[in-house]
């Protein structure tokens, strides 16, 4: 496939730092764009740079720094504070998701800049959820629309692993990756149940691709790969759009989105150096993900939309969706030394379609995890251990091994984003994320958790721990296919507002079970495509 | 004793009491720094690794070690009281310790958060403030003056409540016992091991950038990596090999 995309030719071969940065097109303060992007990450930087390709002058805002990955990351864990979104926001419900290093990224790049590296695509039916399973909604476009998208994308990150039986078959473009002792226990387990693992899907080159290095195992994906070797907008897509006139505006907190007397939208208020600035545009692009991305709209009051942009129907931030993504470890006679190579090894999607043998609607992957030290002395926690029986678990590390399930939790309307009274150091109020899962989403995460200690358990596995957790945020603007049932048209045009664009993971009106990072980089190059040239 | 460490009758869910081994029966460290000095992997130290470290990732860890902050956040009474909470917790019952406290203390001075808050709970700061607080408050309902002059074995029954989200009373009527725990335990836990102390008793590799690892299959080591000691007897190894 011919990609139109030079990334990868861009990048430097001997340093990390984005080649074209020091000498970025700047456009000057009071002149109008044709497009201000707020948020850099996947669905942000992937349309940006196929726009700057179709000849659109394009500003991008983001509010954390523009990384040089030489200086500024780091082959450890806790000195990675840095990466995430640690900023105060409340969360509250019943069942309160954590937010930070887990789940929300800050700077150029996004939380792709931290994520494992998985990169599967959604299956056909997680488009029609609501008419084969009686749940959630349907989305108002099908796999066929996206199918192109992630083609694209595949080739362009690029994805690498084995050939692919599930969902909609298809092949990687890269071969897979070597799995570890570990990976390799674990899938002997899963074959002795009959379940069937492959190897992949991965956003990280195993083969030559431009300038970038090849992957060295060695094991901190989610701290930032200091190598350049895992996908992220950072190496895929920015050096791109850089050279088609993107300028990149780092450390540019948006606060409001503005509109004029006729409800269109003028551009965005943002901070920057202490000082607020406002940039002119004919369209904005929202792109700040399921927790920023609500706040933005619900903080962009005006006389015309006194309850927020996009929020006349009082849908802005709900249906914000995690995973359920429960954690089984299991110890092993040979020592498997699990911080080597990327956590993301071997995956299985044998469970990701509704089985009504099961008891409840949809399923989840299965996926490894591989924990550093500190995530691994959580674990262990979880499960109920401190003191002297923490530290023993914690020195028997080499002889573990962790599967992760991704579990499919449906949208509820009362899982919403919300302003908090408290402020931030810009005067602006504080996210709140209020989240309680129902009976279906309580039935899949014990089904999973239990498979998974099955697994290990034919795999030999002589003790197990358990975590539960969650992963992957999402919805929150969702799309659909009126005012009342959505936030934003199939077309990504926020219904009251067509010259304002949420083009993120918060659109999406489902989950599946798979890491949406590889969708929100297809949705974004799906709606590239269909606004064309300037 | 030998121990070999293919089995798993050391772990504590193995075990009839649910406790885990003496760590009294592991060796002491013959290179570099663990946590009481008793470990796995006695001649493994991560540090004595650092010249093949990028820039960045050395000046931070080294610093990490090196430099350790004095208190400024908490007060006397708090850092006493907060200091044997975490002794406990992580079971440094003796020198060598990770200065866990103190680094603690130097995050919340720089005001990093991690990025979220309970709306039944204080802001992470005030949190630690506050399980200091119920800590003493809790010593008073079992008649002793302040948590850091109870006996050590009240000291282990407050904290084992702690842990099980079951203190109750004044402090803890306003403050979530379980989330605070919590935020304790993971404040604690990030400092503990991200100290290369706590990564040569457990054998992690540590930073690993320019390097990376080519040995990955079960069982495999790098040859710089610490080798499981005891797969052998420690007695005859040390004389064998000249490390006494």
């Amino acid at each position: 496939m011919k990609l139109a995309n030079d990334s990868r030719f861009l990048l430097d071969p001997h340093r990390r730092d984005v080649p074209g940065r020091h000498r970025m097109r700047t456009y000057p303060a009071g002149e109008e764009v044709d497009l201000v992007v707020v948020g850099a990450g996947a669905g942000g930087t992937t349309l940006a740079q196929r726009l700057a390709r179709r000849g659109w002058r394009i500003v991008m805002l983001e509010a954390g720094p523009f990384w040089d990955p030489d200086e500024d990351w780091v082959s450890d864990e806790a000195g990675s504070h840095r990466l995430y979104w640690t900023e105060p926001r409340i969360i509250g419900g019943g069942d309160p998701v954590e937010l930070g290093k887990n789940n929300s990224g800050r700077g150029v790049g996004g939380s792709m800049v931290h994520y494992a590296g998985y990169c599967p695509r959604f299956h056909p039916s997680d488009f029609l959820v609501r008419t084969e399973d009686d749940v959630a909604a349907d989305w108002p476009i099908s796999y066929d629309e996206l199918k192109p998208h992630y083609e694209e994308l595949e080739a362009e990150l690029p994805v690498a692993g084995q050939h692919w039986p599930w969902g909609d078959p298809h092949r990687y473009p890269h071969r897979p990756h070597p799995i570890t002792g570990g990976a390799e226990a674990a899938w002997r387990g899963a074959r002795e149940l009959g379940i069937e693992f492959r190897v992949g899907p991965v956003g990280i080159a195993n083969g030559q691709f431009g300038n970038r290095p090849h992957c060295i195992y060695r094991g901190f994906c989610l701290q930032g790969c200091k190598v350049g070797a895992k996908a992220s907008p950072l190496v895929t897509h920015l050096p791109d759009a850089l050279a088609h006139g993107v300028e990149v505006r780092a450390d540019a907190m948006a606060t409001q989105v503005e509109v004029d007397a006729r409800g269109r939208a003028t551009g965005v208020t943002y901070f920057r150096d202490g000082a607020e600035s406002f940039q002119r545009a004919a369209a904005v692009a929202v792109a700040g993900y399921s927790i920023e991305s609500p706040r933005l709209l619900l903080h962009s009051v005006s006389s015309r939309f006194p309850h927020g942009l996009g929020n006349g129907n009082d849908l802005v931030g709900r249906g914000v969706m995690v995973q359920g993504a429960p954690q089984v470890a299991g110890r092993f006679p040979d020592t498997m030394r699990m911080y080597k190579a990327p956590p993301p090894e071997i995956s299985s999607e044998e469970f990701y379609e509704t089985d009504p043998g099961r008891g409840f609607a949809r399923g989840f992957s299965i996926q490894t995890v591989s924990p550093l030290p500190i995530a691994w002395a959580e674990h262990v926690l979880a499960d109920g251990h401190w003191g002297q029986a923490l530290r023993e678990y914690m020195r028997d590390y080499n002889h573990w091994y962790v599967l992760g399930a991704l579990c499919e939790l449906l949208p509820r309307a009362e899982n919403r984003v919300t302003l908090a009274d408290a402020t931030d150091r810009t005067g602006m109020p504080i996210a709140r994320m209020d989240y309680t899962q129902c009976d279906n989403d309580r039935a899949n995460i014990a089904y999973a958790r239990q498979k998974m200690t099955d697994i290990l358990h034919a795999a030999g596995a002589q003790d197990v721990l358990t975590i539960d957790r969650y992963a992957h945020l999402v919805g929150g603007c969702p799309m659909g296919t009126s005012p009342e049932n959505s936030v934003v048209d199939a077309d990504h045009r926020v219904w009251e507002t067509p010259n304002v664009f949420v083009t993120d993971g918060s659109v999406m009106p489902t989950q599946g079970s798979a890491n949406p990072a590889l969708t929100i980089m297809a949705l974004a190059s799906r709606l590239a495509s269909r606004l064309g040239g300037r | 004793m030998v121990h070999a460490f293919s089995d798993a009758d050391h772990l504590p869910n193995r075990r009839p009491d649910g406790q885990p081994a003496s760590p009294e029966r592991l060796p002491r460290q013959r290179r570099g720094v663990t946590p009481q000095m008793h470990g796995r992997y006695p001649d493994f130290d991560a540090m004595s690794q650092q010249e093949h470290w990028d820039d960045a990732t050395r000046t931070m860890v080294v610093s990490r070690v090196d430099q350790v902050p004095p208190i400024r956040f908490f007060t006397k009474d708090e850092a006493i009281a907060l200091g044997i909470l975490l002794d406990l917790a992580l079971a440094q019952d003796r020198e060598p310790r990770v200065p866990v406290l103190a680094l603690v203390d130097a995050k919340l001075l720089e005001g990093k958060l991690d990025g979220f808050q309970h709306d039944d709970m204080p802001p992470d700061p005030e949190t630690w403030r506050q399980v200091a607080a119920g800590l003493d408050a809790t010593a008073v309902q079992h008649g002793f003056e302040a948590f850091r002059v109870a006996p050590t074995g009240v000291q282990e029954q407050i904290v084992g409540a702690f842990a099980a989200g079951e203190l109750h009373g004044r402090v803890w009527d306003e403050l979530p016992c379980a989330k605070a725990w919590g935020v304790v335990m993971r404040g604690a836990l990030s400092e503990f091991y991200s100290h290369p102390w706590a990564w040569n008793e457990i054998g992690f590799g540590g930073p690993a950038y320019p390097r990376g690892y080519a040995v990955l299959g079960p069982g495999g080591r790098e040859p710089w990596e610490g080798e499981g000691a005891l797969d052998v007897d420690p007695v005859t190894d040390v004389r064998e090999r000249g490390l006494e």
